[in-house]
């Protein structure tokens, strides 16, 4: 999977969750912490979403490693480096 | 629906009970099993595995698009003093148990999730309130799954899913064809009802945790019998 292949999907996935025309959604959207677009409870839908959108591209990824929660900046900052852990995952 | 540890015992009982009802029973253990019925599959795995246990909870969630309900029943026992007992038997204990029941429950969890309903029901033993001797370490285990049940139950209450818990009353299966007659009948005298149960009345009880209108019920443990 390369990098706008996934960019899409996690854009796609955030879009659908907050249902909100008025927000745009790009590769700097913020998904933790001060200036989110989805709170913590948002944030596990999300995951939840995005891995379901990877199933059904057979890809079977678990974004919730060991290795991304020890991470000293977590991987689900923002839509870009989400983006860029699940190309890490998927390749 | 998904049942873990289909394939004898109370797990098979309830399989065959829900089938009757008209459900579709998706079944796993760790060999094959001989049930037939045109509504049943039946999936070889180990219930720790958390790689199978994925791909089967997807692949279920693909195939029929929602998963209603997860019966986690798998469990193995060992019951021995525990100067006798091996670290490998604890380790096994806990991964079947423990880690197989949050393993089925956090991958359908997060299926039921997207329907806003779901319906999960685990299985602890009378041996967790009685702490019962010689089962130190099968009654952990339980306990760990009763009260990760009851926070689970938060968790999960946003969700439309509800997670709750059933002790059997002592029912003879397997788990307990070595334990010694004068032995079991001092446990059924602990119990309110002083007889053994049967695989029915465990059904009933999950009956009415998966009926749709037990929606305030949830983070609960029943235990058949009488503690």
């Amino acid at each position: 999977m390369n990098k706008e292949e996934a960019l899409q999907i996690v854009i796609d996935a955030v879009k659908e969750y907050i249902d909100d025309d008025s927000t745009t959604i790009n590769k700097e959207t913020i998904l933790l912490g001060n200036n989110a677009v989805v709170d913590s409870i948002g944030l596990v839908n999300l995951i939840v979403d995005i891995e379901g959108a990877l199933s059904e591209k057979d890809l079977e990824i678990t974004l919730t490693s060991e290795d991304a929660m020890s991470r000293r900046k977590s991987p689900f900052r923002s839509v870009e480096t989400l983006s860029d852990y699940i190309v890490e995952l998927a390749n | 629906m998904i049942i873990t540890g289909s394939r004898k015992g109370i797990g098979r009982f309830l399989a065959e009970y829900y089938l009757e009802k008209g459900i579709t029973v998706i079944g796993c253990s760790r060999s094959e099993s001989d049930l037939q019925h045109k509504n049943y599959e039946h999936h070889c795995l180990d219930v720790a595995d958390e790689k199978a246990v994925q791909k089967l909870v997807r692949n279920t969630a693909k195939k029929f698009g929602k998963i209603d309900y997860l019966i986690n029943n798998a469990g193995i026992a060992s019951m021995n003093h525990s100067f006798l007992t091996p670290l490998s038997i604890v380790e096994k204990m806990f991964k079947t148990n423990v880690f197989g029941t949050f393993l089925f429950t956090r991958e359908c969890g997060k299926v039921m999730s997207k329907k806003k309903f779901g319906r999960i029901v685990n299985m602890t033993t009378f041996a967790v309130p009685f702490k019962l001797e010689g089962e130190a370490v099968y009654a952990a285990s339980k306990a760990a799954i009763t009260v990760m049940a009851e926070a689970l139950a938060r968790e999960y209450a946003g969700f439309g899913i509800t997670v709750n818990t059933v002790a059997p009353p002592a029912v003879q299966t397997d788990l307990i064809a070595h334990v010694k007659k004068d032995k079991m009948d001092k446990l059924l005298q602990r119990q309110a009802i002083h007889r053994f149960g049967e695989a029915k009345d465990v059904a009933n009880t999950i009956d009415f945790f998966l009926r749709d209108e037990s929606t305030m019920v949830t983070g609960q443990t029943v235990y058949l019998g009488g503690v």
